[in-house]
């Protein structure tokens, strides 16, 4: 980090920033949460739920490696982990696995896989179809979505934390899971439908009512959803457990010798991250209508980290408003041939630039914009504009 | 109970080499005790053993008679040891203020945090330290930009706010001007009496302003103890001091 960006005393809000990062937080929630009053288009709406799915992402990361500095190359695998428990239930509400022969749902592909001879029903149609079992109630699944996420990650994050393994390390190892549960999915073809994921979804049902994902209701859960996360990740931080996480970020030693357990903090906000991730999974299903082992794509993993580091890692709002400006530019961008094939690129240029000349991304440059318009008002003597530059 | 801390025979073998070495010693409730000697004497391992850095092979170290030896550093921390480390650690990208707050809070626990705001006796807490260490003007400023002087008494600071009962000061004075090191004896000097202090340093003068009993390291094995006119005036400790030229 350049000299210059802690020019401006970031942390050390006055009164004025305190009510700025309000109000960009009260705006940006009138802004989702009124959208569908300005956008009549259903496609675009459904199309902006999945980009706020991905703003939630952005939560994610900005609070593991942003407040904890824990950088997880792998959150993909919670936000898999949580979409496939949830498309697992929605899959056996489907008409399809309503049709193949059996009293009981059973998806269609098992079939397709099945032993000659098996019986069409969950219980023993394949091996581990059995695990199916409990995922006709779409509430376990929903919840599974969250659950199972919250218990792999705090098994992980025990087992590194305690070991004190830190920085690069953690980003290798979370990298090698997510490949490895990738490919145990892909592997597991006979109750995963490997490749292809799960397709030919039912719908979200709440007492009787469909959640169709081209309807304006459907749009409306994922925006309250992450309005609810987004004030929720924003208490965390705030509170004194979230200070002292940032404490141990910067110097995990001297947090030991005030007497704190920084593997006990670290894991904490770890699990609770991959908890968001895998509730973004469950609302990514229910909007895009689809699991695929591609959610746990290297690629798609770094793409969150891209996001909140352009967005600004170290402001919950600031990753997420990042996650869900490159996506919309990103579709935007993508109906040009030339840009589609360019797009990597030019993501890839975009992260590099940020980390070298902004490292606190698009929340950092509001914040700084900020700080020089108050020492301005506070007739301070004019100092240079820093330069990120140098 | 005036033994505030009680070290007995301890040792650390790294592989047959001794950096301590049946080390014992006992430091009252309240006292400010020095230790000296030369470069290698075992000192700093001596502040990691006690600290829970790193592991002892023998021997016991006891805080107001609970024994803390080779517990994890944060364990020995909540019993009430606090250090102070040679390069200024502190929260560098936290504000002054945002560093003592977390250094104030009785509760260790992530669940019990989960609260927006201090309790007030560690508030009230805070805010003796800033009168203490002067830190007022600097309240908002971020650690990592202060000057090498503020950063200490920040450190210094966090520990008092910590409520340390033992104190481990590892040369407090290191890389300071003179002024600086002028105020820190202050700062010392105030503490003394509530707080049990255990200092390691090499600069004469500044010792000659804190100490009231010193203790000798050489070898990672206790040469002499006494207060200083007896430390200055031993022929053991000129002698191991002769390669470093003398206490001067």
């Amino acid at each position: 980090m350049s000299i210059e960006d802690t020019s401006t005393p970031t942390s050390s809000s006055s009164r004025l920033q305190r009510y700025a990062d309000w109000a960009v937080y009260a705006v940006f929630i009138v802004i989702i949460l009124g959208a569908p009053m300005v956008i009549d288009d259903v496609f675009w709406l459904n199309r902006i739920s999945k980009y706020l799915v991905f703003g939630m992402l952005g939560i994610a990361i900005a609070l593991s490696w942003g407040y904890a500095g824990i950088l997880n190359l792998g959150q993909g695998l919670f936000f898999g982990l949580g979409a496939y428990m949830t498309a697992m239930s929605l899959k056996l509400m489907s008409a399809t696995s309503l049709q193949q022969g059996s009293d009981k749902p059973v998806p269609d592909f098992m079939l397709w896989n099945a032993e000659p001879g098996a019986v069409t029903d969950l219980c023993c149609i394949n091996k581990g179809s059995f695990l199916w079992i409990p995922f006709q109630s779409q509430w376990f699944g929903m919840a599974m979505s969250i659950v199972i996420p919250l218990i792999v990650a705090f098994v992980l994050s025990s087992s590194i934390f305690r070991l004190r393994v830190s920085g690069v390390y953690v980003a290798i190892i979370t990298l090698a899971l997510v490949l490895l549960v990738r490919l145990l999915l892909i592997d597991a073809q006979p109750i995963t439908n490997g490749f292809n994921g799960l397709t030919d979804l039912g719908w979200l049902t709440i007492g009787g009512f469909e959640f169709d994902p081209y309807m304006v209701e459907t749009y409306y859960v994922v925006a309250i959803s992450l309005t609810v996360v987004l004030l929720l990740g924003r208490w965390l931080v705030s509170t004194r457990a979230g200070l002292i996480l940032q404490s141990t970020r910067d110097d995990p030693t001297r947090a030991r010798y005030l007497g704190y357990d920084v593997a006990a903090y670290q894991i904490f906000f770890f699990t609770i991250s991959a908890g968001i991730a895998g509730f973004a999974g469950l609302l990514y299903v229910v909007a895009a209508e689809f699991a695929s082992p591609s959610f746990m794509d290297i690629g798609f993993s770094i793409s969150m980290v891209v996001w909140a580091a352009v967005g600004g890692r170290n402001s919950l709002i600031g990753a997420c408003i990042g996650a869900i400006l490159i996506n919309t530019v990103e579709a935007t961008v993508s109906e040009t041939e030339i840009f589609k094939e360019a797009w990597k690129l030019i993501i890839g240029g975009v992260f590099v630039l940020v980390v070298l000349y902004m490292p606190n991304g698009l929340a950092g440059i509001a914040r700084d914009l900020l700080a020089r318009f108050e020492r301005r008002r506070k007739g301070a003597p004019a100092e240079t504009a820093p330069k990120a530059a140098e | 109970m005036n033994e505030a801390l009680t070290i007995d025979g301890l040792t650390v073998d790294f592989g047959g080499f001794k950096a301590v070495d049946g080390f014992t010693t006992v430091v009252q409730k309240g006292e400010l005790r020095v230790i000296l000697g030369p470069n290698g004497a075992g000192k700093t391992t001596l502040m990691d053993l006690v600290s829970g850095k790193t592991a002892s092979t023998q021997g016991t170290v006891h805080l107001f008679g609970e024994n803390i030896t080779n517990r994890p550093e944060h364990i020995i921390a909540r019993h009430g040891i606090g250090r102070k480390f040679q390069i200024p650690s502190v929260f560098r990208d936290l504000t002054v203020r945002q560093n003592l707050e977390v250094a104030a809070s009785g509760e260790p626990g992530v669940f019990r945090n989960l609260r927006l705001h201090m309790a007030a006796e560690d508030r009230a807490r805070v805010e003796d330290v800033i009168a203490l260490t002067r830190l007022e003007p600097v309240l908002g400023t971020i650690a990592g930009e202060l000057s090498h002087g503020q950063m200490q008494w920040l450190e210094l600071g966090m520990l008092i706010t910590q409520q340390a009962k033992v104190i481990l000061l590892d040369e407090p004075t290191a890389g300071m001007t003179h002024a600086e090191t002028f105020r820190t004896a202050e700062i010392i000097n105030e503490m003394k009496g509530s707080h049990t202090i255990l200092v390691v340093e090499h600069d004469m003068a500044f010792v000659r302003k804190i100490a009231e009993r010193i203790t000798v390291m050489h070898m990672g094995k206790l040469l002499a103890e006494g207060p200083m006119e007896k430390i200055e005036t031993d022929p053991k400790v000129r002698e191991a001091y002769l390669g470093s030229g003398g206490i001067h």
